[in-house]
């Protein structure tokens, strides 16, 4: 497969007041199309900001970071939101959704955004709400649904621009074990029918046991990279 | 991202708070009521004391001899007309013109056994449709004849405050055209009452062959007062007159005081249009700064959606206008409907307030607004104009948020 994403001696550190934090240190680490990854590690050794530097949202200290082989290092605030528009989709742990847009609008905002035509905007709107179970949910807004539903709705969300590849920072965090399941399968699903690659952060060993790989941070390094033979879930 | 979808972000937002969002339209729209308010009032006493002064006082046009000044109120043979009758011919020929007449002027001292008043004569034809307003605004009886010998009429506020009823006799002094003081006794054969205090305090009327002979100025006269069909066909009167070698004065020359203090006047209030607006202005920029800061986590959303900075100013700047349109809407109304009341039912002021303005402002103790839809427009595409101004902080903080730590806000 062709590489979605190679960082190269990523460095980036925090700096408040006089203390300095390496968040992430000379990590190189290669994420291929249609991945299905668990970032796995201790609280604080840097798998959200290795997140938010894969997706564009800000810049390393040091180092590289290609995106389908182009080099995305220096670009300006502008262009990393059109990187983010069209090639990266992002789930949270809160469930992020738009309070004041409903469910299909929710899903539909990206599309908005990337100027895709109103006949297929309703049809890709509707389709992945009923990938995701949700299509007799579409008028509702995020407060007249369940934690559940809004995280599948920020599913349907993330996958709407059809994007290279999916970052989820501990989506199961907030969900229960019957509900994080859901979310699970309907990711693992949506992986193998679209080809998006999925990366998720995450403390929790059911998501870590649907994953094909898994990386392992400490201290802001890859301490293992273990890719795992198809298994049974 | 199309315009249409960000109103919509922007307009669902305002529902988020309610309350916020009523009480800063409803700010907005009292402000731009208040305004409306003001500027109706102020355009009704301009164009009302233009217009007394014009009906009781100045005329549309005046006809004056090259030498005459109104300061003095001269009486020399040198400085008055002599030959009126050719002039008001001439007048009577022009279509703008709805009627010419002669005037004479004079400074007089009005005595009972009491007391006495300065005052200004008028000497004048009683059949001329000039006099018409104080004919209407007679109160008590009659209106002056040509060849009243003794006759005269006053305000009524004058005969209150120097006691005096109609039929009562009184003795007037004017210093005539040699410099010689002359006195002479008349009766009061009716009253007037204008709703202008300083008319109807200083006022005398008589008829003008009176006048002239107790002035010795034999068949002249001050001026010819011309009152026009339309306001605005002064210039083409004025042209007419233009070979004469007289005077030509227009409405505007002959109310040049009272124009020029209303235009300083103005921009005092101007200075409070100001004020408001700011006051406007703030509360915007507080309001939609209070929303920024409660969404800064749903904008680093937005943001890592691919929403640049410029889309989330454009949100913001779409909410200042949703918010603003809407104020200015209800404001629009209130100040209307506001308007609609003042300018039937008008506010009186008393008459002392009326006064205070002084010879040189004709206004009425009653004032009312007046429809100024000029006005309304600017005042709405100035508050329009000043809440989007307001927006450009919270929109700018808006668009310059990190997506990073936006994302990290609780
Ligand atoms: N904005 C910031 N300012 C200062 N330090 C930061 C900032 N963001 C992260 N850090 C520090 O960088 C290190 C890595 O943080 P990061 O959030 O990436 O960890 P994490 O693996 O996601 O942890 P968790 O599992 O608790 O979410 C931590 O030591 C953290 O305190
Ligand atoms: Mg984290």
């Amino acid at each position: 497969m062709a590489s979605a994403v190679q960082l190269e001696h990523v460095s980036k550190r925090y700096r408040i007041g006089t203390v300095e934090t390496i968040a992430l240190d000379k990590v190189d680490l290669t994420i291929a199309e249609g991945e299905f990854t668990a970032l796995v590690g201790p609280s604080g050794s840097g798998k959200t900001t290795l997140l938010q530097l894969i997706g564009c949202l800000d810049k390393p200290d040091e180092g590289t970071v290609r995106l389908q082989g182009q080099d995305i290092t220096r670009f300006s605030a502008n262009q990393r939101a059109d990187l983010r528009r069209s090639r990266i989709g992002f789930i949270f742990q809160f469930f992020a959704l738009i309070p004041v847009l409903t469910a299909y609008e929710n899903v539909e905002l990206p599309l908005l955004l990337s100027g895709v035509k109103p006949a297929e905007r309703r049809t890709r709107v509707h389709a992945l709400l009923k990938a995701v179970g949700l299509e007799d949910r579409a008028r509702h807004r995020p407060d007249q649904l369940s934690g559940g539903q809004q995280q599948r709705v920020a599913i349907a969300r993330a996958l709407g621009p059809q994007p290279l590849l999916v970052l989820a920072d501990e989506p199961t965090a907030n969900l229960d074990t019957a509900n994080g399941q859901q979310a699970m399968e309907i990711m693992q699903k949506l992986n193998q029918d679209t080809g998006t690659a999925f990366i998720f952060a995450t403390h929790d060993p059911r998501v870590i046991n649907y994953a094909r790989r898994v990386v392992t941070l400490t201290d802001g390094r890859v301490i293992e990279d273990s890719a795992l033979a198809e298994h049974a879930v | 991202m199309p315009l249409h979808k960000l109103w919509v972000l922007a307009f669902r937002d305002l529902g988020r708070n309610r309350r916020r969002t009523l009480l800063t339209m409803t700010a907005v729209a009292l402000g731009l009521a208040l305004l409306m308010v003001m500027n109706s009032f102020i355009a009704g006493i301009m164009e009302d004391s233009l217009q007394n002064s014009i009906k009781l006082r100045t005329g549309h046009l005046q006809l004056r001899a090259p030498s005459y000044s109104e300061d003095e109120r001269s009486l020399q043979w040198g400085d008055l007309l002599l030959d009126p009758e050719n002039l008001i011919a001439q007048a009577a020929t022009l279509d703008e013109v709805k009627a010419a007449t002669p005037v004479l002027w004079a400074n007089g001292i009005l005595a009972t056994v009491n007391e006495s008043a300065g005052l200004q004569v008028y000497g004048i034809d009683p059949d001329s449709p000039v006099y018409d307003p104080i004919r209407t605004a007679l109160v008590n009886g009659s209106f002056i004849t040509p060849d009243d010998r003794s006759g005269i009429l006053i305000g009524e506020r004058l005969a209150t405050m120097l006691g005096l009823q109609v039929g009562s006799k009184v003795s007037l002094t004017i210093v005539d055209s040699e410099g010689q003081a002359d006195e002479a006794i008349f009766s009061i054969v009716g009253m007037f009452a204008t709703g202008i205090p300083t008319y109807d305090e200083s006022a005398v009327l008589m008829p003008l062959t009176k006048a002239q002979g107790l002035t010795n100025t034999n068949r002249r006269v001050s001026a010819v007062v011309l009152l026009l069909n339309d306001q605005q066909a002064t210039s083409e009167v004025v042209a007419a007159f233009r070979s004469s070698g007289l005077q030509v004065l227009t409405w505007q020359d002959l109310n040049q005081f009272f124009i020029q203090t209303m235009q300083t006047g103005m921009a005092f209030y101007v200075l409070l249009d100001i004020i408001v607006m700011l006051i406007v202005a703030v509360i915007i920029a507080n309001t939609l700064l209070m929303s920024v800061f409660e969404r800064i986590r749903e904008m680093g959303i937005l943001s890592a959606l691919g929403m640049k900075g410029r889309h989330l100013m454009q949100m913001m700047l779409l909410e200042a206008a949703s918010l603003s349109l809407a104020g200015i809407a209800i404001g629009l109304g209130l100040g209307l409907a506001a308007v609609a009341y003042l300018a039937t039912a008008g506010i009186d002021f008393g008459s002392s307030v009326a006064s205070s303005g002084g010879d040189a402002i004709a206004l009425g103790s009653t004032i009312y607004a007046r429809f100024v839809p000029d006005v309304y427009v600017g005042l709405s595409l100035a508050t329009l104009l000043i809440t989007l101004v307001a927006a450009l902080y919270p929109a700018w903080y808006a668009a310059r948020l990190e997506p990073v730590a936006a994302l990290r806000e609780a």
